[in-house]
């Protein structure tokens, strides 16, 4: 069987970000209606990754969400204003949860951790908004799927700070299915890499990793799709889409599909691309009456937009394009 | 009425410094109502002409003057000229990943109208819609992602759809004919047709006289060497067909 550990992965320096230990640890809070209860727990952080190990044995904010559970307002999960974090969220058979998870932590070196556990037949609608202002974070965000669980998932990464967002998907059991969409915009000197890996554990499981990024000013983005598909897993999909949009001569950008396939009986496929805009582009745009700042603009959201397609959220999707206008104009000075 | 004056204009490119000028003092006078075409040889400042026009900062004008009634427009960004009433239907257009043709023709048309006022969205869309059918466009042209991909012929019709939606008052169309099969090649030109008016002209770069039999020009230029060196009516098309270029010198035009 293939192996592909995660700090072997194109282009994230992960070995040497793990080298300075994580930043002290804080709690996040969580708000949700009485059905569901918080705790705090120690030392309950499963160690699989050189990253768990880092991440050491600090306590645990632990969330349940029964079994049945149905509502339509969200658990809503914020990290702290400072220091690192880890969550580990537990959804009930049958459960239907609409989950967020909001990150404005401010920090030297965070270590973050969301560990999200679906039970048979659950379904979750799972948004997450990194504004991170930390300098650097390592991120690790885990999602384990039992029978027929369903998990669709919106990754909107509008933070600042640099390092390495790991986000995974274990479609362990049968028929169980996820869709990660993935939207990132980087700036200024900002090095960050999105590691995204979908394994098809289960039969009949169905997996696709959907990931866009625009990269202004200085910025270094690396998009990695991993989708593995385990031996055993017949009649299992696995899909994903990596495509990075570079504005200036500066910024850089990385798309590294990986496919692992050990079954024969499956479906897969990826694509991927990288491409620059260009003076010729913004002024063909401007050429039209555009002026040059919505044009940008327009480049930058329509590209986005497929990654971001799932948030429905008004007031959010106003935060993401007031975000980008203000990089824009952060990039111009 | 409006009149669009190039006065002894000479054009370098902006990143070759050292290079001869690609214009060497070209005198065009356009009014509104005109549909002027201008043909000659390869390679000898067509194109350079209709982007210096527009606006395209890779060329540098070292002499002489563009005007619009009197106004010198040379100072102008390509965005502001294009505000002005400037289209240039380009001889190679862009292609932008991420931006629907839709999204991206209604930003141009709200470019134009005052910011709390944008064109409502049904209407919009109407228009779009039938001005798609005049090009005999396939609706999903309208969701997909700017000129990506397109074909050589798709991306010239795409830009005729560009030039009906903005209703520009000045169209320089360098070489729309280029790449397009002869249907396409009545479709277009029934659509540069619709446009003609009052309030409309036309500056037609092309090589082929079958265009300009579906267009008919009031009046044709000849540019060779960076000049015009020949100015006639409809009729100077049909003798270069017969003729070709050879026996045109530079230096020898009406200016
Ligand atoms: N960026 C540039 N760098 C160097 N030379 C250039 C550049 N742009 C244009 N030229 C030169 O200027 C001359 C005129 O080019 P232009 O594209 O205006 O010709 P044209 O008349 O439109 O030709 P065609 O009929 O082939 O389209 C050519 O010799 C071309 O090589
Ligand atoms: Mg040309």
């Amino acid at each position: 069987m293939t192996e592909l550990t995660l700090p072997n992965t194109p282009k994230i320096p992960l070995a040497r970000y793990l080298k300075q230990a994580p930043d002290a640890f804080d709690q996040v809070s969580v708000q949700a209606d009485s059905a569901v209860t918080v705790s705090q727990t120690a030392a309950a952080w499963p160690v699989r990754s050189a990253v768990d190990a880092w991440l050491g044995a600090p306590p645990v904010t632990e969330v349940f969400i029964p079994a049945g559970y149905h509502a339509e307002a969200p658990v809503q999960v914020t990290g702290p204003q400072t220091g690192s974090a880890l969550v580990i969220l537990h959804v009930g058979a049958g459960a239907h949860v609409r989950l967020q998870d909001r990150w404005a932590t401010s920090g030297q070196q965070l270590g973050v951790g969301v560990l999200l556990e679906l039970a048979a037949n659950a379904e979750v609608d799972w948004l997450t908004y990194d504004a991170f202002t930390a300098h650097t974070a390592i991120v690790q965000r885990t999602a384990e799927l039992a029978d027929h669980a369903k998990l669709n998932w919106t990754v909107a990464g509008f933070a600042q700070n640099s390092g390495a967002s790991l986000l995974t998907v274990n479609l362990n059991g049968t028929g169980s299915q996820a869709t990660i969409n993935v939207g990132v915009l980087a700036s200024g000197s900002q090095h960050v890499g999105y590691t995204t890996a979908m394994t098809n554990n289960g039969r009949q499981t169905q997996g696709h990793i959907n990931q866009r990024g625009v990269i202004v000013g200085k910025a270094h983005l690396i998009f990695n799709g991993i989708g593995h598909i385990i031996k055993g897993a017949r009649g299992s999909d696995n899909q994903q889409e990596n495509r990075v949009l570079m504005l200036g001569s500066k910024a850089r950008g990385d798309a590294n599909p990986i496919l692992l396939i050990d079954e024969n009986d499956v479906t897969a496929g990826h694509a991927a691309s990288v491409t620059r805009v260009d003076r010729t582009q913004l002024y063909y745009l401007m050429s039209r009456g555009l002026p040059e700042s919505l044009a940008k603009r327009l480049v930058i959201r329509g590209f986005l937009e497929a990654g971001l397609l799932e948030i429905t959220d008004p007031a959010l999707k106003q935060a993401l394009f007031k975000q980008i206008d203000e990089t824009l104009v952060m990039a111009d000075a | 009425m409006s009149t669009l004056e190039i006065r002894d204009l000479h054009v370098k490119v902006k990143a070759e410094p050292e290079h001869p000028e690609i214009l060497r003092g070209v005198n065009l006078t356009i009014n509104s109502g005109e549909i002027h075409a201008l043909m000659g040889p390869n390679g000898n400042g067509k194109s350079t002409l209709a982007e210096t026009l527009m606006g395209n900062p890779r060329y540098l004008v070292t002499q002489g003057d563009i005007l619009i009634d009197g106004q010198s427009i040379v100072d102008l960004p390509v965005d502001e000229r294009a505000r002005l009433g400037f289209f240039l239907g380009m001889q190679y257009p862009a292609e932008i990943n991420g931006v629907t043709n839709a999204e991206f023709i209604r930003a141009a048309i709200n470019a134009r109208r005052p910011e709390d006022d944008p064109i409502p969205i049904m209407a919009y869309l109407k228009q779009l819609d039938e001005t798609m059918a005049v090009l005999k466009m396939p609706e999903d042209m309208a969701d997909r992602y700017l000129n990506q991909g397109f074909s050589g012929g798709e991306k010239k019709r795409n830009e005729i759809l560009q030039l009906m939606m903005i209703k520009p008052h000045w169209a320089l169309l360098d070489e729309i004919d280029s790449g397009l099969d002869i249907d396409a090649l009545r479709i277009v030109a029934n659509g540069v047709n619709q446009m003609r008016g009052a309030d409309f002209a036309s500056l037609i770069i092309t090589h082929y006289e079958r265009l300009l039999d579906y267009i008919t020009p009031d009046v044709v230029h000849v540019m060779k060497d960076g000049q015009i060196i020949e100015t006639g009516g409809p009729e100077l098309a049909h003798q270069l067909e017969e003729t070709g270029y050879e026996h045109l010198k530079a230096g020898e035009g009406n200016d």
